[in-house]
This record gives structure tokens, C-alpha cells and sequence, in this order.
């Protein structure tokens, strides 16, 4: 039984960094080289916070910090900021994961909605701080938008596909073996 | 109850804790390293796409087939509505066709009067688009050429048409192209007929503006922008597009190239223009032996 929940622990640790570099495949594909007007919602950003509340085991720190700073240098943006900013986020909700696993979704949802605002706001402010160009904030705006009405469609494919379902009170010893 | 406890304290337990700030430390310090010394850590951002993106080539090339077959698909079902508009257009276009190629006469024999010689190195190699920059903000994409095929920053890029973007970062078998869209993209161009110069200066709007115009009432829409080669790092006279205003009459550049479909793209080779180092000298008469010192006796 052990055996099964470390081999399933790596196996869903691994998962998420496949999911993750799959979206950075798909962003990648040069489908648009025409500029947007909109900008589609930051979905490892949405991964990440739905699987830290959900199992934190499965996203531990140096997984989410890595993914993020792989979609850093990937993606082109300013290496190291957000993947800073995810982390600070994604260790936050770990800490409040208990409280909110009881809670109602919408709790969890403004919860991490609140997060997202402040990882779009902590950005910005770094960035301007440090006078690095960036782009109009209404496309910013856009995306964190976007990632925040996305989260409960990340939330049911987290829970329905991957299988990555809170913890009841009676799991806590198979999590505790494989932790 | 008490399990649950302590499995909450290994999230926060001193060594975890301490594994935490180091993750923290390190992620702050690249970014500080970029903002200081950004040439450095985008060479390693460029190693690190060179690494990666080329092995996803053989997942991304029929991905990206599927999706355009399928928006092509959509574009089937108003063939009629577009055979008609293709037809007129082409009617116009026998007209141009007449005109181009008198001109295209004409220019060749004044070419040939005037005994012009067009810059002959001025080659190009093609590389395939194989990715774009996956973010709405910024606006580049990657070639498979790089390093390897002599690629060097600051090439300019072109479509069959226009100029489409400039070099900024070679790996070794790819390397990216900064679009003229991008909000980092600066390329001094000569507006035609009035020989204006200005600064196409990307804002992430497929029409980026003209901005440092001398004086804009010389201009008007529809004149030809071309690449001025100013600065020396660009070759000049490419084309980039030509002037359009928009609502609020600001000018911007409607580009030539053709910014919907980037797949095949040409590298300019361009190795500077050759600065003019020692000054002019004076022409002196040929010197013959004997009236050398003649002439050189009154200078002193």
C-alpha cells in the first residue's frame, strides 16, 4: 500500500510538469503572429493553485518554482519575476489549504482570485519599479481576468481528469506515508 | 487529529522553511541578474529555447497543419463571395500587370544608363517559423536557423514582400526575430515620395505608428515606407509598408509583409555599411621628378 502511494505520489508530481510543458507547447505553436487585442488566461498559473490546494504533495515548491521559470524563458517574459510571484502565491494557499478544504468552492475561488489580483499588481509594480517596458495594462488586466474566470474549469478538469481530489478526513494517514 | 498536525508542520518546519528562502533567493537573483546584465541572461534564455524548442518540431509542424487546415476549412464556405472578389481583383490587377512591367523596362534600361551597381551582398538564407513567442505581449518568433548557418544578431528579416522583423538572439540551430509589432522594436525608416525620416516604433498593434516624423504634413496616407538604413545596422531600402491614419489621425504603417501567416522567412546577410575612416585628400598634380620641388617649395 505504501509502495502504491509513493510510486502514484511521483507519478502525479511528474504529471503536472507534463501538463504544464503541454500548455507551453501549445502557447508555443505559431499559429497568431499577429498581435491580440485580448490575451487568453495563464493556465500553469491556474494549474499550479488548484493542485496546491488540492494535494500539496503534489506541487511541491521546487516543481512549481522550476515549471515557472522554465515558462519564463520559454515564453519570453522577465526571468524570474512571476515564477517568484507563483511561488510566493502557491505557498500562501498551501498554508490556508486546510482551512479552506471544508470551505464551499466560492470561498476557494475568491481566495484565489485575491492571490491572482496580487500576483498581477506585484508584477506590475516590480516591473514599473525597475523600469522594465511592458505592455498596456489593459491587456494585463485581460489576462489576469481570464486566468481568474478560467480557475473553475482548471479546478473540474483537476478533479474529474487528473483525479486530484481534496483530501477526506480518512486519507490523511495514506498521505502522511507519502509525504 | 494529531497526524493531521504534524503533517501541516512539515510545511512549515525549519528546514523546509530554509529550502524555501534559498528557492526564493535564487528565482530574485535571476531576475536581478537580467535587469543588470539582460545581454547575458538572454544568451542563456536563447540556449535554453535552442535546447528545447527544436525537439518539439516534430509535435509542433502537424499541430500547426491541423489548425490552419481546419480555419481554411471555414474560409471554404464563402468560396463564392471570395471567387467574385477574386475576380474583380484580378481584372484590376492585368491593368498593374500592363504598368509594372513597362516600368520594370524603363527601370532597367536607366539602370543600365546610369551604370548602377546593386549591392551585391546583400544574400539571404530562408529559415521555417517554427514557434512563436507564446505571449500576448510580446510579438517574435523563432526560425530554425542559427548560429550554425552564420546567423547574427541584427539581421533584418523579410517575407517574400516586406521587411518582417530583425534578429535579437541566436542560439545554435535557432534564432529569434523580434517582429516590427513588438513594443521593443525601433527601425529608422525614409518615407517615400518626400524623403522624410522617421522611427517605426512597434506598440504590440498590428499597425505600429511613425513616430519622429520632421514634419508630418509632407506625408500622407498610402506614401511608401522603406527601411533608411540609418545607424548602419540595417541595409537600407527595404520595404516595411505604407502610411495609413487612423481614426484618431495618428500615422502608423500598414505593413507590406504578410503578418498572418509567417512560415517561411528570409535572413538578410548584412555585414554593416563600410564606414569612410581617414579624411579626403587633397588631389595633388601627378608628381614628376623634376617639378616635384617646384611645388612643394611655396607650402613650406
Amino acid at each position: 500500500m505504501a509502495e502504491m502511494t509513493v510510486s502514484r505520489l511521483w507519478l502525479m508530481r511528474a504529471a503536472f510538469v507534463a501538463l504544464c510543458i503541454f500548455v507551453m507547447f501549445l502557447h508555443l505553436l505559431p499559429l497568431d503572429t499577429v498581435p491580440r487585442t485580448w490575451a487568453g488566461p495563464d493556465i500553469i498559473m491556474a494549474l499550479a493553485f488548484a493542485w496546491a490546494l488540492r494535494r500539496p504533495d503534489y506541487v511541491p515548491a521546487i516543481t512549481v518554482a522550476l515549471v515557472m521559470l522554465l515558462g519564463d524563458l520559454l515564453l519570453q517574459r522577465p526571468p524570474g519575476l512571476l515564477a517568484l510571484l507563483v511561488l510566493l502565491g502557491t505557498e500562501n494557499l498551501k498554508t490556508r489549504a486546510r482551512a479552506l478544504r471544508e470551505a464551499p468552492f466560492l470561498t476557494e475561488w475568491s481566495a484565489v482570485a485575491l492571490v491572482m489580483i496580487a500576483i498581477a499588481l506585484g508584477n506590475r509594480l516590480v516591473l514599473s519599479i525597475l523600469v522594465v517596458p511592458q505592455a498596456a495594462f489593459s491587456l494585463g488586466f485581460l489576462q489576469m481576468g481570464m486566468t481568474i474566470l478560467c480557475y473553475p474549469f482548471v479546478v473540474a478538469f483537476t478533479q474529474f481528469v487528473m483525479g486530484v481530489r481534496k483530501i477526506a478526513p480518512g486519507d490523511v494517514d495514506l498521505v502522511r506515508r507519502g509525504a | 487529529m494529531a497526524k493531521d498536525r504534524s503533517n501541516g508542520e512539515d510545511y512549515t518546519g525549519p528546514l523546509r522553511r530554509l529550502l524555501m528562502g534559498v528557492l526564493l533567493l535564487c528565482l530574485l537573483a535571476i531576475f536581478l541578474v537580467w535587469r543588470i546584465d539582460s545581454p547575458r541572461v538572454e544568451r542563456f534564455r536563447a540556449q535554453v529555447t535552442d535546447a528545447l524548442v527544436p525537439n518539439l518540431e516534430w509535435a509542433m509542424a502537424p499541430v500547426t497543419g491541423f489548425v490552419n487546415l481546419i480555419r481554411d476549412f471555414q474560409s471554404y464556405q464563402r468560396l463564392s463571395e471570395q471567387n467574385r472578389e477574386l475576380r474583380s481583383e484580378l481584372r484590376q490587377m492585368q491593368a498593374w500587370k500592363e504598368a509594372a512591367l513597362q516600368l520594370e523596362q524603363e527601370n532597367a534600361r536607366l539602370l543600365d544608363l546610369n551604370n548602377v551597381r546593386l549591392d551585391p551582398r546583400l544574400t539571404y538564407i530562408t529559415g521555417v517559423v517554427l514557434a512563436d513567442s507564446g505571449s500576448p505581449f510580446r510579438q517574435s518568433v523563432l526560425l530554425n536557423v542559427g548560429a550554425r548557418d552564420g546567423i547574427m544578431d541584427g539581421w533584418a528579416t523579410m517575407d517574400g514582400i516586406g521587411l518582417v522583423g530583425r534578429i535579437s538572439g541566436v542560439g545554435k540551430n535557432t534564432a529569434r526575430v523580434i517582429l516590427l509589432t513588438d513594443t521593443t522594436s525601433r527601425i529608422p525608416a525614409t518615407v517615400q515620395p518626400s524623403g522624410q525620416v522617421a522611427m517605426i516604433s512597434g506598440d504590440n498593434t498590428a499597425a505600429p505608428p511613425v513616430e519622429f516624423l520632421e514634419n508630418p504634413d509632407l506625408v500622407r496616407p498610402g506614401d511608401r515606407v522603406i527601411s533608411s538604413g540609418d545607424g548602419g545596422v540595417f541595409p537600407a531600402g527595404l520595404l516595411i509598408g505604407q502610411i495609413a491614419a487612423d481614426p484618431s489621425g495618428r500615422l502608423r504603417v500598414r505593413l507590406a509583409a504578410d503578418y498572418e501567416r509567417l512560415e517561411f522567412l528570409r535572413v538578410l546577410r548584412h555585414h554593416g555599411a563600410e564606414p569612410i575612416a581617414d579624411p579626403s585628400q587633397i588631389v595633388k598634380p601627378v608628381q614628376v621628378n623634376e617639378a616635384s620641388d617646384v611645388s612643394e617649395a611655396p607650402d613650406g
